[in-house]
């Protein structure tokens, strides 16, 4: 029911990560850091237009590069922009980049499918929901009618580190390394492909650069280095090139969002009709948005149909289906209450269904002095900047899974705690050493985390932001068990009845008439060397989380005569239930905003539309903000309850940024931009629009 | 990226020398051509590297100008007192440049010869003119970021920030080549139109080098106003570089055409005037007044208005922009 100014932690605690040192000096190994002897690398032959069919190829040539050990071509069409249509393995990076250009193919192209707007089925040629009528009876029962489609386009996973594997197979047993999500995912498909138990697969993710959503399992590039691996007994590695990545790691499906819906005077929701379309691959489908969601809809006759056009597939990508929903949703909020005239934060608070993120509202229109908002935007001095103001929210569901934790206790002293899950970059190995440290007693310095590896307790997969939330729990039940233990020994070496009265703190603990002894000396009435206290039950440290709630405003500046948008300040209010670490949740907060910010005004995939190749495949002129571009973004840690459990946090607080940002923009020109992103294009073409009507 | 020969030149006579040879390629900051040849749009045999050639480096004054060396760096020119001072249409130009980064390694004769950022050209997977294709894809396909003026029959960027300043400040590039006398050639002339020349964006010849750039004349006022997507790492969507040389006005636009496009039609509503709003504003208007925007193109008819009118305003001190 509060937030804190100075967001101070339940654990108190405020370290940096765990591994800040590793990573900064270089020493941090992720997978493309590994190089083993004899090693091949493979890759795959690849599309290079929208719907295209080979017409030329140079196998032999390419099978003669020296070094150069396959050439296999398995499909002759490809349907998207870097479809993978076969694959060459050589002995070394140079052959199979001279391989791959001696292959030098040529295909002949038909008309691809690019535009979402052109390939959908129009609105009156849609099957009719099964509660039209109820919907429809919700809009006759309304005071106004609000009538508005917006548009998202397609945001492609780009991962600070590419997608890539090393399989070393040996015959009966496999090490290997991946960039993934999921460590014993990845395992045990790697594990089928080698046709090996999963306990003879060693794999190892101890350090990976992003994943979000885009690396669960061993993918084509696991795939590919095993079956390589395992063909020629020689261990294999298959990193793609930024160009891959951009082409075909999976993207945020683009969106259509028709939306027409009935308010009351009093600005009640009453129903109305909710039609959606998706983006999707050539085959299959994932391009879900989650419209409507969060406010109170009332009636709603809802559909969705998902298109397919000639471009890479869909993939989960952080909080699948919501962010492009709530750019929708909140322009829509905004519009119905400007019908009406009423204040867009009053008209929410009428039609929202979370109690706590009403009282988001009220602090952070507090922090972002909501009251400076004027309808149109405010005038700043020099005349073209137009100031305008936003509001979005987001939640995320919490929860219960499998996990289990290890902590091992040397007679030296030295803690160690282990999980086989990833860190993605989201701060999970923080976590779980400040989780054990912290409830022990002990300092970081007598700690050792270690993470990443199948050979440790299972962890889950960073997917649903699950992963603090299942491993926290039997992070502070191992622990317990090892404090409790230790305590034991310390209760007999000083006589007492029980442990009743011990404490440990900064690595002392302190008993009856202040007796005293270091956490190492304690450790050495073990009489083994390393003792071992496993957790894969929750116990008593089940504690419910709350419901991720999570509230954003804006304050956005735009220039009417370039159509630039200035986002200044983004107030981030986040419901992490308990929250571990400070900066590992700030850094989750601000990454989301800054990622959604980024989604809002920058990225997007652009097919030619002559040929269905991607023009922008590459970081220069696919988009994504820079420094410059990040505003002030404060963080606020909310806290809904009293001792919460570890709440979803990956995820959540990308959800409002972009609905919230283009509220904004809306407020400062007077006019909606009803497609993403908010480029200087779109946005002149809107003001353009609004002083023609 | 297709194996190569790296080569290290000891000193400017002897790349001079080498790059005489086939198939070599010049490397001074390399921030460009790594992409190009990753991207196997160029594919040199060997790649010679004047990078350590310091005596490239320097800024300094003499009786016939500011003289400027060719691998002087753009964050040096950005820490410039001389430029802040005196060049302010300079020194903007290249202390926006990228990222702090990219200047560091970025040199100025390299910003100035770069290839077009063009995205048909830059993947291989498009064979257009300029890639010694049949087509030009800009006129029917994605064009937003293409020219609005001189832009037939390829449509391409001139992608240097700091070319539209040196050729408002009627900048002159000394170009030498083996065995012969070094080459004092106008800023202005420098570049060249794709009708003029498909597959060089410049009047250099094989084996041609710069060797440093002459600044004549200290303007009397200048600035230099871009407009980016992306406030970091980006490149302009539209810029205006403004000097006032002696008593005429030069108006030089950029991220609207092949070459930096010398605005004749502002030129001539400036002449020698000083700068108020009204004019300002009507020589933006006769800025665009000449352009032929694409399908997709047309905002940049909007922001040239915008970025000349500010330009000049913020030379004349009148502008916040």
């Amino acid at each position: 029911m509060s937030y804190r100014d100075d967001n101070r932690v339940a654990l108190e605690n405020d370290h940096p990560r765990i591994e800040m040192v590793e990573k900064v000096t270089g020493k941090a190994r992720f997978t493309t850091d590994h190089y083993l002897p004899e090693m091949l690398w493979a890759a795959y032959i690849r599309c290079d237009y929208g719907d295209a069919r080979i017409t030329r190829r140079h196998v032999d040539r390419a099978r003669d590069v020296e070094g150069v050990l396959e050439v296999e071509i398995d499909r002759e069409r490809g349907r998207y922009h870097g479809d993978r249509l076969g694959h060459i393995c050589a002995e070394s990076r140079k052959a199979l980049e001279e391989a791959m250009a001696a292959l030098d193919l040529r295909f002949d192209v038909e008309r691809p499918k690019t535009r979402i707007e052109r390939e959908r089925t129009p609105l009156d040629q849609l099957d009719a929901p099964d509660n039209i009528e109820d919907a429809e009876a919700a809009l006759e029962d309304s005071d106004v009618t609000v009538e508005a489609e917006y548009q998202t386009q397609v945001q492609t996973h780009c991962c600070m580190e590419p997608h890539g594997a090393l399989v070393d197979y040996k015959g009966d047993s496999a090490r290997a390394w991946g960039s993934t999500q999921s460590t014993f995912g990845f395992r045990d498909g790697l594990a089928r492909e080698l046709d090996l138990p999963s306990s003879d697969v060693d794999f190892n993710c101890e350090h990976v650069g992003g994943g979000f959503g885009s690396k669960f399992g061993p993918g084509a590039e696991g795939t590919l280095a095993a079956r390589m691996s395992k063909k020629f007994e020689k261990p294999c590695r298959v990193v793609r090139n930024r160009k891959e990545e951009q082409l075909d790691t999976g993207n945020r499906p683009g969106s259509l969002q028709y939306m027409r819906l009935g308010i009351s005077r009093q600005g009640r929701i009453r129903g109305g009709r909710i039609a959606t379309w998706g983006s999707v691959g050539p085959g299959g489908g994932g391009g879900g948005v989650r419209n409507p969601s969060r406010y109170d809809f009332g009636t709603i006759a809802r559909s969705h149909e998902d298109v397919n056009l000639n471009g890479g597939p869909p993939r989960a990508m952080r909080a699948p289906g919501h962010p492009q929903a709530l750019f929708a949703i909140e322009l829509m909020m905004d519009r119905m209450a400007g019908e009406i005239g009423m204040d867009p934060l009053e008209f929410r608070r009428v039609n929202e269904t979370s109690d706590v993120r009403k009282e988001m509202f009220d602090a952070g229109a507090a922090m972002i002095g909501w009251d400076k908002r004027r309808d149109g935007g405010v005038d700043l001095d020099n005349g073209a900047l137009r100031r305008g103001y936003g509001v979005g929210v987001g939640d995320w569901g919490n929860s219960r899974g499998r996990a289990s934790v290890t902590v091992n206790v040397y007679r030296d002293g030295t803690v160690e705690a282990l999980n086989g899950a990833q860190d993605i970059g989201t701060g999970f190995r923080t976590m779980l050493g400040d989780v054990v440290a912290t409830h022990i007693g002990i300092g970081r310095d007598q700690l050792k985390v270690r993470i990443g590896r199948s050979e440790y307790p299972f962890g889950p997969a960073s997917g649903g932001s699950v992963t603090s939330r299942f491993v926290a729990p039997r992070a502070f039940m191992a622990a317990d068990k090892a404090k409790k233990a230790i305590l034991d020994l310390v209760a007999i070496e000083w006589e007492l009845d029980d442990t009743e009265g011990l404490s440990i703190e900064d690595g002392v603990i302190r008993g009856p008439d202040d007796r005293q002894m270091e956490w190492g000396r304690a450790c050495r009435l073990l009489s083994e060397e390393r003792v071992s206290f496993s957790a894969d039950d929750e116990g008593e440290f089940w504690k419910q989380p709350t419901g991720s709630d999570a509230v954003q405003f804006v304050e956005a500046d735009v220039d009417i005569e370039t159509g630039i948008v200035y986002v200044r300040r983004i107030v981030a209010l986040q419901d992490v239930g308990l929250p571990v670490n400070r900066h590992t949740v700030e850094n989750q907060i601000t990454g989301a905003v800054i990622q959604g910010l980024s989604f809002c005004l920058f990225e997007d995939r652009i097919l030619n539309r002559q040929t269905g190749a991607m023009v922008n495949p590459n970081m220069d002129m696919y988009k994504i903000a820079g420094p410059r571009d990040v505003p002030e973004i404060t963080p606020v840690i909310w806290r809904s309850r009293d001792d919460p459990g570890v709440n979803s946090l990956g995820e959540p607080p990308i959800v409002p940024t972009c609905g919230a940002i283009a509220c904004a923009v809306a407020n400062a020109i007077g006019t909606q931009v009803q497609s993403m992103p908010l480029t200087p294009r779109q946005v002149l073409a809107v003001i353009a629009g609004k002083e023609r009507a | 990226m297709k194996s190569f020969e790296y080569l290290v030149a000891e000193n400017l006579e002897a790349a001079i020398e080498s790059y005489g040879d086939n198939n070599v390629m010049l490397k001074a900051g390399g921030i460009d051509l790594l992409d190009l040849m990753k991207e196997r749009i160029e594919t040199p045999d060997s790649v010679l590297s004047i990078d350590q050639l310091d005596d490239l480096r320097y800024i300094r004054e003499e009786d016939d100008g500011v003289h400027i060396g060719a691998l002087t760096t753009l964050a040096k020119l950005g820490e410039s007192d001389l430029l802040k001072q005196h060049y302010a249409v300079l020194h903007e130009s290249a202390a926006n440049t990228a990222t702090p980064q990219v200047r560091q390694r970025a040199t100025l004769a390299g910003n100035l010869c770069q290839r077009p950022r063009c995205w048909y050209y830059r993947n291989r997977e498009f064979d257009c003119l300029k890639n010694h294709g049949d087509r030009c894809y800009v006129r029917d396909g994605e064009n937003e970021h293409h020219a609005i003026f001189g832009g037939a029959p390829c449509h391409i960027l001139h992608p240097s920030n700091v070319a539209p300043a040196l050729v408002a400040l009627d900048a002159v590039l000394i170009v030498e080549s083996h065995g012969a006398e070094p080459k004092r050639i106008r800023a202005a002339e420098f570049f060249v139109l794709p009708r003029q020349a498909m597959f060089t964006e410049n009047v250099l010849e094989a084996g041609q080098v710069i060797t440093g750039i002459i600044l004549p004349e200290k303007p009397r006022a200048s600035a230099t106003i871009e407009l980016r997507e992306k406030q970091s790492f980006d490149w302009p969507i539209c810029s205006a570089s403004v000097a006032r040389l002696e008593d005429k006005w030069r108006i030089c636009l950029g991220a609207v055409a092949p070459i930096p496009w010398l605005s004749e039609p502002a030129m001539a509503v400036m002449e020698d005037r000083d700068v108020t709003e009204a004019l300002a504003k009507e020589a933006g208007e006769a800025a665009a007044g000449e352009a032929e925007p694409l399908s997709d193109n047309g905002y940049k008819v909007d922001l040239v208005k915008v970025v000349t009118r500010r330009a000049l305003l913020a030379a004349a001190g009148k502008g916040d922009h």
